[in-house]
């Protein structure tokens, strides 16, 4: 197949790249070089600054863009528009997009669109020759599944164990403005009232400490919320302290929560289940605290205090300041 | 009004994380099937909160007749608590375990809808907690050339319109699109409720209308999977984790911090 290979970019992040697209970029230039075809980025909407360069290290052979007044307000119907635009123009072998919440439904719609197929959840990709193999998560993260697909492939991969390396030599990647026709698209969703973006995301923290049912008492949360303040981190949660209301859903983390990548993640009193893991596996440090030192979250920590988080995080808070 | 919910029979996850967190999840000669014949068959817990979304508008008042139809093996005793809850008609569209992909259970949901003479709203879990892909909703508007409202914490129908309150990173997003329109369900909808005994009863005599490819004027190319699973086993992690001593919590704390400052993890 000599069609280029394209990660797909519209989700603007804080910076206008949305995370883990270095990750995504690493691993599309595998196959790129497995298959000898180009390695290309399509930018949808404004392009952010940041992109030329990233594009240059990691091998990029053009930076395309599909700009239009309508597509300032990404919106699925135009996205999906513009992309199956693109797509029938220059017959990639493989689409690959970061997924980001909205990649969730854009990926499979412009699938069904362009008549490729379609995997989520996506940590590893092998060429098959022409074809491609995809490895996803599946039951949370306690299984892999490997996916064939002989065909046209659109994938929305997770970054979780994808490391970001760039190209061994640079490119000079060539930008490239692409023109759909959106004349005729029509936005069939309208919102109503916008999400509020206000104060930081916990997908965007540098330091994350989060707790889990091990806090025994609503009242404990607090602790891990003065450790975060003491680390300048933000708070985390499983899902079973979100459900039971000790705190909101904004700070839950894992499969139907965030999706985090810290540089430090502290699971204070969380067992370790794939749900939750899903969401924090992906920080460069991970710490745990737990009574049990068989509970399954010190398979995934670097460091590990068997303790009793209600102990240990007042002390933790306690050296950080120095006392 | 006419309302179908999508629903898929999977593994219980939690039965399936509790053999894979002891070490004992069995995979068959194929590679890519989990055989314990131990883990509980249940209807997916996202479709559950699908159909308690859909008998919220019959609760608020809104005329509708609840269609819940199943692609898979033998789906009947989830179809059998899709009625005792409330829905009008169960439909099973039999495959084979495993036969199927995204692609095609989409094409079969399509091709069902549209021998029903179509539907106002169709709703759908989020995503199926087996394979967790939650493709085929977006598939399936694609085929239907109907909008696609995702992650619904609250579903409102207001004529022929419908509003939904999406639970997004950013915070929740009030959306709306008129109808025919699908939505997908997520867990913050919050409980499906629980049937009364005496519904779960009544259901347990009820046997699923049948539709078969051969009725929905399916051939066996029309789903052929595109995207075909061909291997399944337990994720491995790393599992080599420093442990940090001391006599009590602070000494385990200052030794802790020391190290995560040496590192540079932390200022």
């Amino acid at each position: 197949m000599s069609n280029a290979l394209v990660f797909c970019s519209f989700d603007a992040g804080r910076d206008g790249i949305p995370a883990g697209a270095e990750e995504v970029l690493t691993l599309a230039r595998k196959i790129a070089a497995a298959r000898g075809v180009d390695l290309d980025w399509l930018v949808v909407g404004a392009k952010p600054a940041a992109v030329d360069e990233i594009a240059a290290r990691h091998g990029v052979a053009h930076v395309d863009q599909i700009d239009d007044a309508k597509l300032a307000e990404a919106s699925p119907d135009l996205l999906v528009a513009a992309l199956a635009g693109y797509v029938s123009q220059h017959s990639p072998g493989l689409l690959m997009m970061t997924q980001t919440f909205d990649a969730r439904l854009i990926a499979p719609r412009l699938a069904g669109r362009v008549g490729a197929g379609v995997v989520m959840n996506v940590v590893d990709l092998e060429d098959t020759g022409g074809g491609v193999k995809a490895t996803s998560t599946a039951y949370g993260g306690d299984t892999r599944v490997e996916y064939d697909i002989a065909g046209a492939a659109v994938v929305g991969v997770v970054a979780d164990p994808l490391l970001p390396e760039p190209a061994s030599s640079s490119s000079s990647p060539e930008s490239r403005s692409v023109a759909v026709d959106l004349g005729g698209v029509d936005e069939r969703i309208q919102v109503v009232q916008k999400a509020s973006t206000e104060g930081p995301r916990l997908e965007d923290a540098q330091i994350i400490v989060a707790g889990g049912r091990g806090l025994q008492e609503s009242e404990n949360y607090a602790l891990v919320e003065r450790l975060a303040e003491a680390l300048g981190g933000m708070a985390g949660a499983s899902r079973p302290i979100v459900d039971d209301g000790w705190t909101d859903t904004a700070h839950q983390v894992g499969l139907t929560g965030k999706i985090t990548r810290p540089v430090l993640y502290l699971a204070a009193g969380i067992s370790g289940a794939s749900q939750h893991m899903v969401g924090c596996t992906a920080a460069k440090t991970l710490v745990a605290i737990n009574t049990d030192p068989d509970a399954a979250i010190f398979k995934y920590a670097q460091y590990g205090i068997v303790g009793d988080c209600l102990e240990v995080l007042p002390a933790l808070t306690k050296a950080v300041k120095g006392g | 009004m006419r309302i179908v919910i999508c629903v898929k029979e999977v593994l219980d996850p939690d039965a399936v994380d509790n053999y894979v967190l002891h070490g004992k999840l069995e995979i068959g000669d194929d590679g890519k099937t989990l055989t314990q014949t131990s883990i509980p068959r249940l209807m997916n817990a996202y479709d559950e909160q699908a159909i308690e979304a859909a008998l919220r508008f019959r609760d608020n008042g809104v005329e509708c007749t609840l269609d819940v139809v199943c692609v898979g093996a033998d789906p009947t005793a989830i179809l059998r608590q899709a009625a005792a809850m409330g829905a009008d008609e169960i439909t099973t569209v039999p495959v084979e375990n495993g036969s199927v992909d995204g692609h095609a259970v989409a094409k079969i949901l399509a091709a069902y809808v549209q021998s029903k003479g179509g539907a106002d709203l169709i709703l759908c879990g989020r995503q199926a907690s087996d394979d967790d892909q939650g493709v085929v909703p977006a598939l399936l508007g694609e085929l239907l050339d109907m909008p696609v409202l995702t992650i619904a914490r609250d579903v409102q129908l207001e004529g022929d319109r419908v509003r939904v309150t999406r639970v997004t990173p950013e915070g929740d997003e009030i959306v709306e699109a008129s109808c025919p329109a699908i939505v997908t369900i997520s867990n913050e909808l919050g409980t499906p409720r629980y049937p009364t005994t005496m519904r779960t009863m009544k259901a347990r005599r009820l046997q699923p209308d049948q539709a078969t490819l051969e009725s929905l004027s399916l051939s066996a190319d029309d789903v052929r999977p595109v995207v075909a699973m061909s291997k399944q086993y337990v994720s491995s992690v790393q599992g080599n984790c420093e442990f940090i001593d001391g006599a009590t919590a602070d000494d385990q704390a200052s030794a802790l911090i020391a190290k995560l400052r040496a590192e540079r993890v932390i200022e």
